[in-house]
């Protein structure tokens, strides 16, 4: 099992933005597990990350 | 018909089907001969279009008998990744649940290339759903794992890997693929061919498999910068069918190019400590080049964001919502790569919360970027950091050799560029073990002509983009 100290490692290191293809993830045999811990800890990453209040997100609704 | 043939540029095809050298029926029928006989060789071939082709191919002939001129791609034969649809013939989006998938209706940008005079002759390879939320293995893929024509023990990149190796290996004049984060850019460094990343908006993805609404791109892939340029010209456009679409045009104006010397390029010294060791001398090289173009280097750094994370979230996010039928179905389980498919499923699964945070960074991303391209006019970096790897080798194990550097230098410039929506050009820069290795340049949205003329200017005083690989 991949350890949640591994996981962090590859979520907080810009190689892992190499692609959104090929993340920086060793994956272990439970990949269900895996997967959503990895998701988890990139929500982990997201919420760390502060922005100002009023930043809208990065799409228009058209009417 | 002979090397000099199927290696040569857009234009010098066009001109000699002008000059009546050979029909356009005997063009096709000798590259479509050649991929059905030589694409399988490396994994690269979806479904032939032969027979269609040659019926399109005597039309053109005609059109060309009449004198009616349609411009440098008329005649030119080309294939496309497998997730554009083009009515009547399967299109299978890589993946096993949608092998028998017809439309009845051509995508966009086929229809586009149709109306000038290019030829289809085939649908070409691609890694299962473009990659989805991210994949594993080489053989991610209906069609088995892309095999490189420099060595065919070793990957041709993806998603769009057929394009790349049927490009590299002369099958196709040019190829379309397409790009979330890297999937134009990177089959076309493994491979050795030019290939371009449009901005966000500026080529129509109707008729096109979607994987994440805000950052699809369709790009073409080609042996030169000018025939980027080309075929670029020949996509784009606007189109009420793209709700993405920004509704502009693009023109091939390399006469009206900003001179070299007036542009300013940024670079990070400290991109080598990311490149293989082995590949640093051809990264040296070519940066020589490109002092010698006469352009002002200077050094920058990308803003700091958390890329991996708010680009993963999101096409995460936006393809487990595209593929929810898929999933629900319980067909999902029916690709052939098991980190996407439990990638697919616990997609759907990210908090609003995540996607929404992620999207207001990429406001911010965005910004960061336009304020970077106030003091830079492009951006230069290793389009990947080393050679195409082995097909056996796991993907998702990456970084440089020795550790990671310390310092992030251009590492995220492909989802950084892919979350602004910039454009970017990958060519070749040198050769390493034999492989090919490629420099990209990125620049604000709607730069393609710079890029495009600094990548012309690159190739004409370097000869990578002319090497191919020996193809039985």
């Amino acid at each position: 099992m991949i350890t949640r100290r591994e996981l962090a490692a590859v979520v907080a290191g810009s190689g892992l933005a190499a692609s959104a293809e090929a993340q920086t993830a060793s994956l272990p045999s439970d990949l269900a597990t895996a997967v959503r811990d990895q998701n988890k800890l990139m929500g982990e990453a997201l919420a760390k990350f502060g922005i100002p209040l009023a930043t809208e997100p990065a799409f228009q609704f058209k009417a | 018909m002979t090397d000099d043939v199927f290696f040569a540029s857009i234009s010098e095809l066009n001109a000699r089907l002008r000059k009546r050298e050979f029909s356009v029926v005997e063009l096709t029928k000798a590259f479509a001969e050649r991929l059905e006989r030589l694409g399988p060789r490396y994994n690269a071939l979806a479904n032939p279009l032969t027979e269609i082709a040659i019926r399109r191919a005597k039309d053109v002939d005609d059109e060309l008998k009449q004198q009616r001129f349609h411009g440098p791609l008329q005649g030119v034969p080309f294939g496309v990744k497998d997730l554009l649809a083009f009515a009547g013939a399967p299109t299978t989006w890589g993946a096993k649940p949608f092998a028998g998938q017809v439309f009845g209706e051509n995508a966009t940008v086929l229809s586009k290339l149709d109306k000038l005079g290019s030829v289809l002759i085939g649908k070409l390879a691609m890694v299962e759903l473009a990659g989805g939320p991210g994949y594993r293995l080489a053989s991610a893929s209906l069609f088995g794992a892309g095999l490189n024509p420099w060595d065919r023990t070793r990957w041709s990149g993806g998603s769009s890997s057929g394009s790349g190796s049927a490009v590299a290996a002369g099958l196709v004049p040019f190829a379309l693929g397409s790009e979330t984060s890297g999937s134009i850019l990177t089959p076309s460094a493994f491979c050795g061919v030019t290939g371009l990343r449009p901005t966000y908006g500026l080529v129509s993805r109707h008729g096109a498999m979607p994987l994440s609404w805000t950052l699809d791109k369709i790009g073409p892939m080609c042996r030169s910068a000018e025939d980027c340029g080309l075929v670029l010209q020949a996509i784009s456009g606007s189109d009420s069918k793209d709700p993405g679409s920004a509704g502009k045009s693009f023109y091939y104006t390399p006469q009206y190019a900003r001179k070299l010397t007036d542009l300013r390029v940024g670079f990070a010294p400290d991109d080598l400590e990311w490149a293989e060791p082995g590949a640093r001398p051809a990264f040296e090289a070519a940066m020589q080049v490109v002092k010698s173009l006469g352009v002002k280097l200077v050094e920058v750094k990308l803003p700091a964001f958390p890329y991996g994370p708010v680009i993963s979230t999101i096409v995460s996010a936006e393809g487990s919502s595209v593929f929810e039928q898929l999933i629900a179905s319980g067909k999902v389980n029916e690709l052939a790569d098991p980190k996407q498919i439990e990638g697919l499923k616990a997609g759907l699964e990210i908090p609003a919360k995540d996607y929404l945070k992620a999207m207001r960074i990429r406001t911010l991303v965005k910004e960061k970027f336009a304020e970077l391209f106030q003091q830079v006019d492009v951006l230069i970096a290793p389009s990947r950091y080393g050679i195409a790897p082995k097909i056996t080798e796991p993907l998702d194990v990456g970084g440089a050799p020795g550790g990671r550097p310390t310092t992030p230098a251009m590492a995220a410039l492909i989802p950084a560029c892919n979350l602004a929506g910039l454009p970017a050009l990958s060519f070749p820069c040198g050769f390493v073990d034999l492989m090919p290795v490629a420099l990209q340049v990125a620049g604000p949205a709607f730069s393609e002509n710079a890029l495009l003329a600094m990548g012309r200017e690159f190739q004409a005083r370097t000869d990578w983009h002319k090497r191919h690989p020996a193809v039985g």
